[in-house]
C-alpha cells in the first residue's frame, strides 16, 4: 500500500490511463480501502469488530502512510456509540453533501445495527455504501459467532446486496456498489465481505465494474429519455389552459440538483412552490411564491393553495400518505396533474397523472424551458398569473403559521423562530422525529438544498444527532444545529460523546416536553386522552449532566421565557459543541393538521391560524396511521 | 385474476430470494413458480403464476424491474392483449 500516488482518484478519471496500482498484488483488505480511495471517499464511519479487523487495519495503514499536508488524515474513521450511529452519521453526510456515505461494520450485531440506517435512506433515496464484515466463506451457514444472514435481512430493505464468495470480483463488486447507490433514483448498497475474502492476496486492476445488463439497460434508457415536442406542446398548452398552476417538488427535487433548474423555471414561469418534507430547500422558502411544506403539517396557505390550483405540476414527489391521505381528494380541482421522476414505479402509483416524464429531474426541466422559451411561451404566459400570485399572497398572510405568543411558557415556535433570526435559512438543521421535526419545518427558513436533513419517510427517532455529526464532516465551516426532542434525542444518546471526541461545532437543540409529544398529540385527539407510555416525567434523566459528562463545556438548560433571546445567542456564539436543553410548553400541539385518512378540506389548523371552514375534529380512532 | 410472469434474471446469489421477497414485501401470494436455466448460464428463467388486480400486477412488474439483478420482465397475457 505504500506505492500509491497523492492524485489517484484524477487517474482513474482519464479513461484511457492504467490505474497506477494496476496488476500490484494486495489483500482483500487493501483493495476495499483503495477502492474507496478511488472513489473519492474522504470520511468513514463505522465500529470495528471480528470480522471486519483485517479492512480496518488496511484503513489505519492507508492513513498513516497518506497524512496530508495539513497532517490530517485522507480518510479518517469516524467511531460512533453504536452501528445505527455511524450508518445515520453516513446517511447525514451524504444528505448534506449529495455525495455518497460510506459505513463499515462488523458481521452480527454490527450488520443487524446497520439495518435501521439502510431502511431509512432508501425510504429518502440517500445514497450510501454499507460494507460489513461476514464470517469466513467456510463458517456462512454454521451458525458461528456473530454470524448473521446479512444478504437475506438486507435484500429487503436497501437497493441491493452483495455477498463476496469469489475474491476475484471484490474489487469489482465495490464499484459496482458505488455505481448503483448514486445511480438512478439513489440508495443504499450493502457489501457483505467474509473475512478470508479481506485477507486473499489479489491483483488489483483498478478498473471494471459487474456486468449488470438489466439494471444497466434501464439505467441507460433514463439517461437517454428526453421530452419529444409532443409532449412540450401539450405541457405548455395545459398551462397556458390554467389559471391556477402549482409546483409540488419533492426530495427528488434535491436528489437530481435541480434546485437551480427548478427556480428558473419558476423565475419564467411564475408558478408557486410547495415542497414536501424531503424536498424542503430546494426552492427558497423566503421567496414571495414559496409555500413552504404541505401535506399533515403542512402550512395552511400551501393546503389551500393545493386545494384551490387546477394545474399540478409534480417533481421527483410520489403522492405518500403524509401529502396525499386521501388520493381522489388531492387537488381536488386540479384539472391537470403532470409529474417527472426518474422512478417510473412512482408514475401514476398513487394518483393517476395526465401528463408524465419518467428521467433526470434537471435535465428535463432545463429542455422544458428551452423549449418553452424557443415557442414563446414565457412571453405569452409571463403575466398570466398575476391574479393566482395576489390569491397566494394572501392566502400566506391571512392563514400564516401562528401560535400563542402571550404565554408564560416557552413556546417551541418561538425557540425556533429565534435560532432562524440568527441563523437566516443558512444553517444545516437535522431533527429527530416527532412534534419538534415538524416545528423545525414549518418555522425555519431554507436558503438552499441539501440544509434540511430529517428522516422522511422512515421517521426514525434518534436521527437527529448522528445525522448532524456527519452533516459537520461534510461542511466543515458550516453552523450545523440538531432540532431534537427529548425522546427521540433519547434513542442515540451516546453520539453526544462522539461530538466532542471529533470536536464537532455541533449545536444541539433539545425541545424538552417531558414526553412523546407526537404521540401525545394523536392520544388526545383520537384516544380521548388515555396517554399510554408517552409520558416521561418519572423519567429521571438530566439532560445537562449527561451532556456535561459526554464533555460539552457548554450545556445549559434554559427554563425562563425572558432569557430565550439572551441564552440563543450565547448558545449560538459558542465556537465548540454546544447543548441547550428547552423546557417548552408540554401541551404546545402541531398545527395545521391534516389528519391521517382525512381531505385537506378537513385540517384542522388549531387556535392560533385562521382557517377557511370551521372544521371539527371527528376525533374517532381509525385504522389510518 | 390470474396471471402468469416471466421473469430474466441474473443468476446470482439471492436473487430469488429478492424477487419471492418483494412479492411478499408487497403483500402478493405466489401460487406456483418454477426456475429454469437458460443457454447462458449467468441467467435463469422465473416463470411465476399469481393472482392480484391488473393495477396492482402493473406496480409489482414495475417494482420487480428496479430489482438490480432483473433483466426483464414480461406479462405475456396482458402483452398479448395491447
Amino acid at each position: 500500500m505504500n506505492a500509491l500516488l497523492p492524485d489517484i482518484a484524477d487517474a482513474t478519471h482519464a479513461d484511457d490511463a492504467t490505474h497506477p496500482l494496476n496488476a500490484l498484488r494486495m489483500s482483500g483488505a487493501e483493495v476495499v480501502v483503495q477502492v474507496l480511495a478511488d472513489e473519492g471517499v474522504d470520511v468513514l464511519f463505522g465500529y470495528s469488530g471480528g470480522a471486519i479487523l483485517p479492512v480496518y487495519d488496511a484503513v489505519f495503514r492507508y492513513n498513516a502512510t497518506h497524512i496530508g499536508p495539513s497532517g490530517g488524515e485522507p480518510m479518517p474513521l469516524i467511531v460512533p456509540a453504536n452501528e445505527q450511529g455511524a450508518g445515520f452519521m453516513a446517511a447525514g453526510y451524504a444528505r448534506a453533501s449529495g455525495k455518497v456515505g460510506v459505513a463499515i461494520v462488523t458481521s452480527g450485531p454490527g450488520a443487524t445495527n446497520m439495518v435501521t440506517p439502510v431502511r431509512d435512506s432508501m425510504s429518502d433515496s440517500v445514497p450510501m455504501v454499507v460494507l460489513c464484515g461476514q464470517v469466513p466463506t467456510t463458517a456462512i451457514g454454521s451458525d458461528a459467532f456473530q454470524e448473521a444472514p446479512i444478504a437475506n435481512i438486507m435484500s429487503a430493505c436497501a437497493k441491493h446486496v452483495f455477498l463476496v464468495t469469489d475474491a476475484e470480483k471484490l474489487e469489482a463488486t465495490l464499484r459496482t456498489a458505488f455505481e448503483i447507490a448514486r445511480s438512478g433514483r439513489p440508495g443504499p448498497v450493502v457489501v457483505d465481505i467474509p473475512k478470508d475474502v479481506q485477507n486473499t492476496l489479489l491483483p488489483f486492476h483498478g478498473e471494471g465494474l459487474l456486468p449488470m445488463p438489466g439494471y444497466r439497460a434501464r439505467l441507460e434508457r433514463l439517461e437517454q429519455s428526453v421530452l419529444d415536442d409532443a409532449q412540450c406542446a401539450a405541457f405548455f398548452e395545459a398551462l397556458a389552459q390554467s389559471k391556477r398552476p402549482l409546483i409540488y417538488a419533492g426530495g427528488g427535487t434535491i436528489a437530481s440538483g435541480a434546485s437551480a433548474e427548478l427556480r428558473a423555471f419558476v423565475a419564467d414561469y411564475g408558478l408557486p412552490v410547495t415542497t414536501t418534507l424531503m424536498g424542503i430547500g430546494a426552492y427558497d422558502t423566503t421567496e414571495p411564491l414559496a409555500l413552504h411544506m404541505l401535506g399533515m403539517h403542512g402550512t395552511a396557505y400551501a393546503n389551500y393553495a393545493v386545494e384551490d390550483c387546477d394545474f399540478l405540476f409534480t417533481m421527483g414527489a410520489r403522492f405518500d400518505d403524509r401529502v396525499a391521505g386521501v388520493p381522489d381528494k388531492f387537488a381536488p380541482q386540479a384539472k391537470f396533474i403532470a409529474q417527472i421522476d426518474i422512478d417510473p414505479a412512482e408514475i401514476g402509483k398513487v394518483k393517476t397523472v395526465h401528463w408524465h416524464h419518467t428521467g433526470d429531474l434537471s435535465r428535463t426541466l432545463a429542455q422544458l424551458r428551452a423549449w418553452g422559451e424557443r415557442h414563446g411561451w414565457r412571453e405569452k404566459l409571463s403575466e398570466r398569473y398575476a391574479p393566482w400570485h395576489r390569491h397566494v399572497a394572501d392566502l400566506k398572510h391571512t392563514h400564516a403559521l401562528d401560535y400563542d405568543r402571550a404565554s408564560p411558557l416557552i413556546q417551541p415556535y418561538a425557540v425556533i423562530e429565534e435560532i432562524n433570526r440568527h441563523t437566516r435559512g443558512h444553517a444545516v438543521i437535522s431533527t429527530g422525529v416527532g412534534q419538534h421535526q415538524m416545528w423545525a419545518a414549518q418555522y425555519f427558513d431554507f436558503r438552499e438544498p441539501r440544509h434540511w436533513l430529517s428522516s422522511g419517510s422512515m421517521g426514525t427517532m434518534g436521527f437527529g444527532l448522528p445525522a448532524a455529526i456527519g452533516a459537520q464532516f461534510a461542511r466543515p465551516g458550516a453552523v450545523v444545529i440538531d432540532i431534537d426532542g427529548d425522546a427521540s434525542i433519547r434513542m442515540n444518546l451516546g453520539e453526544l460523546e462522539t461530538v466532542t471526541t471529533y470536536g464537532l461545532p455541533v449545536k444541539v437543540v433539545v425541545l424538552n416536553n417531558i414526553g412523546d409529544g407526537m404521540v401525545r398529540q394523536w392520544q388526545k385527539l383520537f384516544f380521548r386522552g388515555r396517554f399510554a407510555s408517552s409520558d416521561k416525567s418519572l423519567h429521571r434523566k438530566d439532560f445537562i449532566k449527561a451532556a456535561q459528562a459526554d464533555g460539552f463545556e457548554w450545556a445549559r438548560r434554559l427554563e425562563r421565557k425572558e432569557e430565550l433571546a439572551a441564552t440563543i445567542a450565547d448558545f449560538l456564539a459558542h465556537p465548540g459543541p454546544a447543548f441547550l436543553e428547552v423546557m417548552i410548553d408540554p401541551d404546545a400541539g402541531v398545527y395545521p393538521m391534516v389528519g391521517p385518512g382525512a381531505t385537506y378540506a378537513q385540517m384542522i389548523t388549531g387556535d392560533h391560524i385562521a382557517s377557511r371552514q370551521s372544521v371539527q375534529a371527528d376525533g374517532a380512532a381509525s385504522d389510518m396511521f | 385474476m390470474k396471471h402468469t410472469l416471466s421473469i430474466l434474471l441474473q443468476n446470482e446469489a439471492g436473487a430469488l430470494v429478492r424477487v419471492a421477497g418483494l412479492f411478499s414485501a408487497r403483500g402478493f401470494n405466489i401460487d406456483s413458480l418454477t426456475v429454469a436455466a437458460t443457454q447462458d448460464p449467468a441467467v435463469s428463467q422465473l416463470t411465476l403464476v399469481m393472482h392480484g388486480a391488473d393495477e396492482a400486477v402493473d406496480q409489482l412488474i414495475k417494482q420487480a424491474r428496479k430489482l438490480v439483478d432483473v433483466i426483464e420482465v414480461s406479462h405475456p397475457a396482458a402483452e398479448a392483449l395491447q
